[in-house]
């Protein structure tokens, strides 16, 4: 019965994704996306302590419809999130039919100590479900920070390369490139990007998500 | 001549006077004991406070100093009686020496003379400046218990190998952070570099704790700092303004320790009031003998002025020896139950602000009283006519004047100008709202159908011009509803805060539980544990308005734009209440609209009323949900709960961890969270027995003194009432003689006066629950913060206590004279 409901549930909210529920301005920006991107991860994607709109799926999507391409990237991080919990709601992701996937994910089970073999068990099983339904992978990898020790960083760092080459996916290597440990480019926690921060970011992986959306082909 | 008067008006009135003596003697009792007791708890508070902090001075990054603090710093340093020491604080991986276990562990490192305040405890007893050498590291027992290793053994910590030194059995000082990863190891700075932990890549949370000799420059060194430091990423507070998560709860407690004082002062002086009007009242005739032989109002008014310094003197004695003997008996009874740092003593300074406030009151509480005497006017006394002069220019001047002088003390014992005024006008309104009520009732009264004779005979006494109705009920409704005020605010604090730690409270926590994860866990932790859903969601729109990021309500930092955990169930969680909407959600509402019940706190930030729309991002998917109700939490932080709340078909698909909340005893949660970690990698444990036996254990005993002070305060409020209530009842005995007089059987006599006495506690008792559960409601929601619970069976027990003390002590103080010939006090009279 409750299954009943719950996929009842899941067919409404996606008929409300298409547009029912949506103001009037993006209904007529959606007549025009062909494509969808969805951006999964931790609170580096959900924009923790920034407006939605200055986070990295927001400014990315503006890029890439400046540059022409008819993509909508939908913001699909969950703060605090670690990859077992991405792995179990990679069906609610699914729900959204995307196009490609920018995976994001790892940075709190680093942070947290998680076994860097989980951690890679749930990557490669995120990535061939993806992988499966076609669904183009664009993978940002992460590095964790010296104070855990170089006994668990280097096991942890290791996976992101690791698996890119094994399933030859289209991978930014480090997704707070020349924002992590800037004061700058920080919240004053230290570790979450701001405005500033998520800017660059958006500019760093731009390239890497136009080359994998279009094989490499350009426009 | 003029002292021998003074002293055969007092001797012919020794019931009032003693009534009075006690009062300003109580009152001086409570002030003093009081306030001198609040400044020794503050001082142990600041320590506390300083301990927990560890500094005076707390400068916080994420990033090493940067030059213009560090120039800052330096300068102030170099100042005499300034000392300062460095901490490092960051997470990392510890190993055991064979490499087969690992352990996630909160580092800190620290330079030599931590902590600056309070102390770290150590199982063996040493110093922790002695214990902690360099290659040696002190440790949280849950390290060893978690990693199977005993004091001795080696640990690797980052490229270095530590040896266990000795284990932390308590430390004042630690990360403000509630909810910590790992459990803690203490390092010596100067080991740091060997770890090669700390370095540009690390994640380090660099502190810098500053004490200062001179207290007085503590604000002016932090605000110096500031202007030095990069905004947003350097932080300076002091012990006194740093975020902790117990100073809303010393705040409140040092206000409600204010309170009690400032009702006390009221109550006294409610008291003195009292007993003096009836002392003067009884005193009439003589004044209007004296008048008649040619003294003038300015003579009498010096005589009873006089008067009434003798005894305010007498009642400061009695009051300060009182006060010097209860301090030895607070300190003989509760030495035990007090903080170890409270020490009880009533300083010279105490006892002379104390004398002054308690002065200020008698002034004031006298001055009403004292000012009738000019309006004595012979004819009208030897006439028995009830002639007074009401509300005359006069009066009016020296009422607000006293209101003045109230409005003062008020604030100068609360130390704030906006809350005392606000207090003031408070009680200005209950004082009107319970005189309007009185005249309501009295009118009401006067329409009764008839009633039998004795009830009637009641009535008329009450109803009779000049007789003190009003004023009776005034003053003793007043002084109920104080104390009634004193206890609910008293049991809101505790029930706030106090009962949010029981022994039962979580301590382990256990986050990320996986959905396919849920059988299996609760298999390991007992099948009865709650796994609480949670599910990440923005709220978008309110009403289809967008939540607009650049007008962002903001309440004690929070935003409405920042991420919720939503989750789902179908009933309200043990401390949850609905407050609006009648029930969690709507039934019979049709599917598939959903509804959300939302939490109070949030629902203030958003303006959100029942019945809105509410729009939803979950991940990527909108969900639309109607507010079914707005509720309401009295629990601690330690339990889980939720903003917003939907029916379980809404969200159960969508994408979800689960929470966990264990109350597992404090010796095995060590040996469940490797089980857990062992079973489960992905799930993290947050073990919080130590912080939360410790948190507790603070508010616990802070509690007592709330208890001891607020039961102290109600018992010499209740001794003031008793008073008050014999003063008043004094002047009734005439009645029973003109009873007598026409004939009247005793038994007619204890009737009347049965009802006489039965109306008037009703009255009062009535008046006074509503001023009193009015103005601890208003003091919970506004001053305090706090949800508020009415407590009705307390409420309804006080009542009926107050009646039946009006009632008994009524009688008692008319069996006397009813048993007795009446025309012995015609006599008299």
């Amino acid at each position: 019965m409750l299954e009943k409901y719950a996929s009842s549930l899941v067919c409404l909210l996606v008929v409300l994704s298409l547009g029912c529920d949506r103001p009037e301005n993006d209904r007529q920006v959606e007549e025009v996306v062909a494509k969808t991107i969805v951006a999964v991860g931790d609170s580096l994607t959900a924009g923790y302590g920034v407006n939605i709109d200055e986070s990295y799926p927001a400014l990315l999507e503006e890029k890439l419809r400046q540059a022409g391409y008819a993509y909508q990237v939908i913001n699909a991080g969950v703060s605090g999130e670690t990859s077992s919990g991405t792995l179990s709601r990679l069906d609610w992701v699914l729900t959204l039919n995307p196009d490609a996937v920018i995976l994001t994910i790892g940075a709190n089970d680093g942070l947290r100590a998680i076994d860097p073999d989980l951690v890679e068990a749930n990557l490669r099983q995120i990535i061939e479900q993806l992988q499966q339904r076609d669904i183009v992978v664009i993978f940002a990898g992460m590095k964790m920070v010296a104070n855990l020790g170089p006994g668990y960083v280097s096991r942890f760092n290791r996976i992101y390369p690791s698996l890119a080459r094994e399933y030859d996916i289209a991978f930014y290597p480090f997704f707070l490139d020349g924002v992590a440990m800037q004061s700058a480019y920080n919240l004053v926690d230290g570790i979450h990007p701001n405005a500033a921060g998520y800017q660059i970011i958006a500019d760093n992986i731009y390239p890497v998500v136009v080359e994998a959306i279009t094989g490499g082909q350009g426009q | 001549m003029k002292w021998r008067l003074i002293f055969r008006d007092i001797v012919h009135s020794r019931s009032q006077a003693t009534v009075f003596v006690l009062c300003v003697a109580l009152s001086l009792v409570c002030i003093v004991a009081i306030n001198s007791f609040r400044n020794d708890v503050r001082q142990a508070i600041i320590g506390d406070a300083r301990a927990l902090h560890g500094g005076d001075v707390i400068v916080h990054s994420h990033y090493a100093d940067s030059p213009g603090l560090a120039e800052a710093l330096e300068e102030i340093l170099a100042e005499e009686g300034v000392d300062s020491l460095r901490t490092w604080e960051f997470y990392s991986v510890v190993r055991r020496a064979d490499g087969t276990e690992s352990l996630l562990a909160g580092i800190t490192a620290v330079e030599a003379g931590y902590p600056l305040y309070g102390q770290v405890e150590l199982l063996s007893g040493g110093s922790l400046a002695t214990v902690l050498q360099p290659g040696q590291v002190v440790v949280a027992a849950a390290v060893l218990e978690r990693l199977g290793l005993d004091q001795g053994d080696q640990l690797l910590l980052g490229q270095g190998s530590f040896t266990i030194a000795d284990v932390i059995s308590r430390e004042s000082h630690r990360p403000v952070d509630f909810f910590n990863f790992g459990p803690r190891i203490l390092l010596a700075a100067d080991d740091l570099p060997g770890t090669e932990l700390v370095q540009g890549s690390s994640r380090v949370h660099y502190q810098t704790l500053l004490r200062l000799a001179d207290e007085r420059r503590i604000d002016e060194v932090a605000a110096l700092l500031q202007a030095r430091a990069i905004p947003g990423q350097e932080r300076v507070a002091t012990y006194a303004t740093a975020g902790s998560n117990i100073k809303r709860f010393f705040d409140n407690l040092f206000f409600f320790l204010s309170l009690v004082a400032v009702f006390t002062m009221l109550l006294a002086g409610i008291g003195m009031q009292s007993s003096l009007a009836a002392l003067l009242r009884g005193k009439e005739r003589s004044m209007a003998i004296f008048r008649a032989l040619g003294a003038t109002s300015a003579f009498l008014l010096r005589h009873y002025l006089l008067l009434v310094l003798v005894l305010a003197t007498a009642g400061a004695v009695i009051g300060i020896g009182g006060g010097l003997l209860l301090e030895r008996l607070f300190l003989n009874l509760f030495a035990a139950l007090l903080p170890e740092n409270v020490v009880v003593s009533a300083s010279l300074v105490d006892i002379l602000e104390g004398l002054g406030l308690g002065l200020a009151v008698v002034a004031f509480f006298t001055l009403l009283p004292l000012a009738s005497i000019r309006e004595v006017k012979p004819t009208a006394v030897f006439n028995k006519s009830a002639v007074r002069r009401r509300n005359s220019r006069e009066r009016v001047i020296l009422l607000a004047c006293g209101t003045f002088l109230l409005g003062g003390l008020v604030i100068r014992q609360l130390a704030d100008l906006q809350v005392g005024l606000s207090l003031m006008a408070g009680i200005l309104v209950l004082v009107v709202s319970i005189a309007l009520l009185t005249s309501l009732l009295l009118f009401l009264l006067a329409r009764l159908p008839e009633p039998p004779l004795a009830l009637r005979q009641a009535i008329r006494s009450l109803l009779r011009p000049g007789n003190a109705t009003r004023s009776i009920v005034a003053t003793l409704a007043s002084a109920f509803s104080v104390l009634l005020a004193i206890y609910l605010l008293q049991d809101n604090l505790q029930r706030n805060y106090i009962q949010a730690y029981p022994p039962n409270a979580p301590n382990l926590f256990c986050l990320d539980i996986q959905k396919d994860q849920r059988e299996g866990f609760l298999r390991l932790v007992g099948e009865d544990v709650e796994l609480f859903p949670v599910i990440r969601a923005r709220l978008t729109a309110i009403n289809d308005r967008k939540i607009d990021p650049e007008t962002r309500p903001e309440r004690r930092g929070d935003s409405l734009t920042r991420e919720f955990n939503l989750s789902y169930r179908d009933d309200l969680q043990g401390d949850e209440e609905v407050i609006a909407g009648g029930t969690l959600y709507q039934p019979g509402r049709p599917n598939p609209q959903a509804q959300v019940s939302v939490l109070d706190y949030v629902a203030k930030l958003g303006k959100i009323e029942v019945g809105d729309r509410l729009l939803f991002n979950i991940q990527g998917v909108p969900l639309t949900a109607e507010v079914s109700s707005i509720r309401s939490r009295t629990g601690s932080m330690l339990y889980p709960f939720f903003y917003f709340l939907f029916p379980e078909q809404f969200l159960q698909a969508a994408p979800q961890t689960f929470f966990a909340a264990l109350a597992v005893e404090p010796e095995t949660v060590s040996a469940l969270e490797n089980r857990i970690v062992n079973a489960f990698p992905n799930i993290s444990t947050i073990n919080v027995s130590q912080t939360a036996a410790e948190l507790g254990e603070m508010v616990n005993r802070l509690a007592v003194i709330v208890a001891f002070l607020a039961s102290f305060a109600i018992l010499a409020g209740a001794l003031i009432l008793v008073s008050s209530v014999l003063a008043t009842r004094l002047e009734r005995i005439r009645e029973v003689v003109h009873y007598k007089v026409l004939g009247a059987g005793s038994g007619f006599v204890i009737r009347v006066f049965f009802f006489e006495n039965l109306l008037l506690a009703l009255f009062s008792a009535g008046s006074a629950v509503l001023a009193g559960q009015a103005a601890a409601w208003g003091l919970c929601r506004f001053l305090l913060e706090v949800p508020y619970h009415p407590e009705l069976v307390a409420t309804l027990g006080f009542a009926l206590a107050m009646v039946g003390m009006v009632v008994a002590l009524g009688l008692l103080s008319s069996v006397g004279i009813i048993r007795r010939r009446p025309a012995l006090y015609l006599h008299e009279l």
